[in-house]
């Protein structure tokens, strides 16, 4: 079953035009712990934003908190606006480590999930629609399979293209490639950074690698109450190649920042903090 | 001198070893599994026990409530225990069905099973229940019983609806659910809902067309008559049979304090109605009574065949006091 | 379906029977053996099966009522404070009072009719369901919720289009036990006061010393849960098809 990719899949289209995205004063505690109190996090207008940082300093309570998301046990405070002046409600897309697909609707169901939850009508537009997006991820065989019968890699994509249906301005990502072998998630990247163009995008990761990649500001998020460090800036748009002068040296710089903040991390005792 | 003394003293000290071992000789246990919970019914039981009469008769008796009342012929005939408290007619439909059992003695030698209706209801003859409703327990009897009775008023079964009311008697007849019910102790049940204050009128299968029956025997296994324990029993049950009909009163004392929860109104009601039906003679059996009982049974098509007498019901020899 | 191993089990299950009756030397009239049972059940078959459709009946109807109480308690539960905190302690208290404690009562609102009966089973049916369903919507697998949440989507779209889905591989888990222990509650209440059926039956009799008529209508019965288990069964894994099995045997 093929469809022409329709060009508007892959841009913001007739929605708003790139959304920068800021938050303010976030305050999140957990279990009593005070993970970050006072942060502002920019996430710059149709462009890529990486947050790394050690496990457990709260990335994706960050990510969570922009999205409006609460997590069990925690106390979260913090103000989302957007350039336009309106809140970011109903224009964030999420992907997270696990492709979320429910394994009782076919892969076509999963793509088209937000239209039933909404009540909308998947009108046949909706479903051509669809279907021109897996062809896009290359999952047009797979629309009427069910989500077991995919690979990680597979299924990821097949997130991928949900995300997509939903098309909006924003897009939040927490470790979506981790979960994936090496090669599937370079192939994933390259994919994602080519769909994803134009959005503004938000990628919680801890692969230093994948960050220089994707990135166009990276930040390194550590230290207890944690706080950002200022953006390291790839020179390039992405996806940048790894054999990149630019990108190694810069690599460098990264893994230090890291290695600074894993330390800060272990000196303030950090615990193994569920996200 | 020290020679007389050496040997009386041998001999004080063989007599003092002799008197030693004399209380351990233990008296024969012997199992006797009720019919259902301890009730007045059981009187003579409780009496013999409580007076010693088992003790002195060197029997040392436990009386078991069972679970299901179905069980203990059940149990007897298979060697579990050596006497149950059961029915006769049930002992009937026991013997047909090949099971080895023999009446051996009797305890209560009336029946107590009747119909009852609400005193204050439409019903005052058994005519009047054409197109009634009858509740009954299933004992696997008393639509022979009630067939008899209606018989003679001219009705048949047909002329009735019976419902299946198991162990609730007397509320459902109380509640109106049923117009009458059959199967009801005439000792409890009509006590019972006099207490409550719906009296009922009871009428007597025996009066109504059935032949008279004991309503409470012991059975033993078919192949342990020759027990003697058994007369030893026998004879300590008349005893007990015999203070009670002499003392009811001394007797209902020892009855609620062996069995405290059972000092109540209703308790006290039943023990003054059964008084009078007790066997007086528990090892006697009456074989015409039971020739007759066994062949109505037969016509209401509830046993094959009748058997001789001697086939299960027995009259055991005195054993010694 | 593959029938020959149901006939290899009963065959073995027979065997079995027949030698504990023959090394514990019951006698008949306490444990008789598979050939008399079948003597009496080959000698009335039509007074087993109308007993038996009275019964399956009986078990049937609380099966659906059961069913659909138990769905909707669990509901009120996971979606009102007040009904798990008032409902749930009721619910634990109806199931640890023994069934013939209540019967009698369910006899006296009810009558002796069917309606009683249905009462007792759907009271013993439904409460696994509850429990089950109850324990499966309120463990939904917490990224699909956030995700549903992120899509704007309202309560009620969560709970029909992701909670529900999600809840029914428990929810069948509770309905095979409910299945399971149904013909319990329907021959309980025949026991209290019936007319009819066959735990009517058995208790019939079992009075009238006709213990291998009460084996056969035990017979009957088990073949009855049986069969109904496993017809629920089939129909609960067809239902729930997307769920792969994967057996820890094969790890």
């Amino acid at each position: 079953m093929t469809a022409d990719p329709h060009p508007e899949t892959t841009e913001p289209g007739a929605s708003a035009a790139p959304l920068g995205v800021r938050l303010s004063a976030a305050h999140v505690a957990w279990d009593h712990r005070v993970l970050f109190d006072g942060l502002q996090v920019e996430l710059a207008a149709g462009r890529w934003t990486c947050l790394l940082g050690p496990s457990g300093v709260g990335k994706s309570m960050l990510l969570r908190l922009i999205l409006g998301l609460e997590g069990a046990n925690s106390d979260s405070t913090g103000r989302v606006t957007c350039s336009d002046g309106a809140g970011l409600a109903g224009r964030a897309a999420f992907m997270a480590q696990d492709d979320l697909l429910y394994p009782w609707l076919t892969v076509l169901d999963n793509v088209t999930l937000g239209r039933r939850l909404r009540g909308e009508p998947a009108a046949g537009q909706t479903r051509d629609r669809a279907l021109g997006l897996l062809a896009d991820v290359g999952l047009s065989d797979q629309a009427d399979a069910f989500p077991r019968t995919l690979s990680g890699g597979m299924r990821q994509r097949a997130a991928l293209a949900r995300t997509l249906l939903e098309d909006r301005p924003v897009v939040l990502m927490d470790e979506p490639f981790s979960a994936l072998d090496a090669i599937t998630r370079v192939r994933l990247q390259d994919l994602a950074a080519e769909m994803l163009e134009g959005r503004t995008v938000l990628l919680v990761t801890h692969d230093p690698l994948e960050a220089l990649r994707l990135g166009d500001a990276i930040h390194v998020m550590s230290g207890r109450p944690a706080k950002l460090d200022d953006a390291l800036a790839p020179q390039g748009d992405p996806p940048r190649r790894v054999t990149d002068a630019h990108i190694l040296e810069l690599q460098g710089e990264l893994l230090s920042r890291l290695t600074e903040a894993a330390g800060l991390a272990e000196a303030a005792g950090l615990a193994e903090v569920v996200k | 001198m020290t020679r007389l003394k050496f040997t009386t003293l041998a001999q004080i000290l063989s007599v003092a070893v002799l008197l030693a071992a004399a209380p351990t000789q233990a008296a024969d246990k012997m199992t006797v599994l009720l019919d259902w919970f301890v009730n007045p019914d059981h009187a003579p039981l409780i009496v013999a026990k409580e007076r010693g009469y088992f003790e002195d008769a060197g029997l040392d008796v436990e009386l078991i409530a069972p679970a299901d009342p179905n069980d203990p012929p059940k149990l007897v005939a298979a060697g579990k225990a050596e006497l149950a408290v059961s029915y006769q007619p049930q002992l009937h439909m026991q013997v047909d069905a090949g099971l080895p059992l023999v009446r051996v003695g009797t305890l209560v030698a009336t029946p107590l099973s009747s119909l009852v209706v609400l005193a204050d209801g439409p019903i005052k003859s058994v005519a009047d229940l054409k197109g009634r409703k009858i509740g009954y327990s299933v004992g696997g009897f008393e639509d022979a019983l009630l067939s008899a009775m209606l018989e003679k008023a001219g009705l048949s079964l047909s002329d009735v609806t019976l419902i299946n009311v198991n162990f609730s008697l007397s509320p459902s007849i109380i509640s109106g659910q049923v117009d009458a019910v059959i199967g009801a102790f005439r000792n409890f049940e009509l006590n019972q809902m006099d207490i409550i204050g719906k009296p009922g009128r009871a009428f007597y299968p025996e009066e109504e067309g059935v032949p008279a029956y004991d309503e409470l025997i012991l059975v033993a296994r078919k192949d342990a008559t020759d027990d003697p324990r058994l007369p030893r029993f026998l004879s300590a049950l008349e005893r007990g049979t015999l203070y009670l009909t002499n003392h009811p009163d001394e007797a209902w004392q020892l009855f609620i304090g062996a069995y405290k929860d059972l000092d109540d109104e209703l308790n006290r009601r039943a023990w003054a109605d059964t008084l009078r039906r007790f066997a007086l003679r528990p090892a006697a059996l009456d074989a015409a009574r039971y020739t007759r009982f066994a062949e109505f049974l037969k016509a209401q098509g509830l046993i094959k065949t009748v058997r001789p007498i001697s086939d299960y019901g027995v009259e055991l020899g005195r054993g010694e006091l | 379906m593959n029938l020959l191993r149901p006939l290899i089990i009963a065959a073995g299950l027979i065997a079995l029977w027949q030698a504990v009756v023959t090394v514990s030397g019951a006698p008949p009239y306490i444990l008789p053996g598979p050939a008399a049972v079948a003597a009496a059940w080959i000698a009335r078959p039509a007074l087993f099966l109308g007993h038996g459709l009275i019964t399956a009946a009986e078990i049937l109807l609380g099966l659906g009522l059961g069913f659909v109480l138990g769905i909707m308690g669990a509901l009120a539960m996971a979606y009102f404070r007040p009904a798990r905190r008032w409902l749930l302690p009721v619910l634990v208290i109806s199931q640890a009072v023994p069934v013939f404690a209540l019967a009698p009562v369910l006899v006296l609102w009810l009558g002796y009719g069917m309606a009683s009966k249905v009462a007792m089973a759907t009271l013993i049916i439904f409460f696994p369901v509850t429990a089950a369903f109850h324990d499966g919507l309120t463990r939904t697998e917490p990224g699909w919720i956030d995700l549903a949440r992120t899509m704007n989507g309202s309560r009620a779209a969560i709970l029909r289009h992701v909670r529900i889905p999600a809840a029914l591989p428990a929810l069948g888990s509770g309905l095979r036990v409910a299945t399971a222990v149904a013909p319990i509650g329907a021959v309980v209440g025949e026991w209290v006061g019936a007319s009819g059926g066959l735990g009517y039956l058995m208790l019939h009799a079992n009075a009238r010393i006709q213990v291998d008529v009460m084996f056969a209508a035990l017979l009957t019965l088990a073949v009855l849960a049986v069969t109904l288990y496993f017809t629920v069964d089939f129909a609960v894994r067809r239902t729930i098809s997307w769920q792969p099995e994967t057996l820890p045997a094969n790890d």
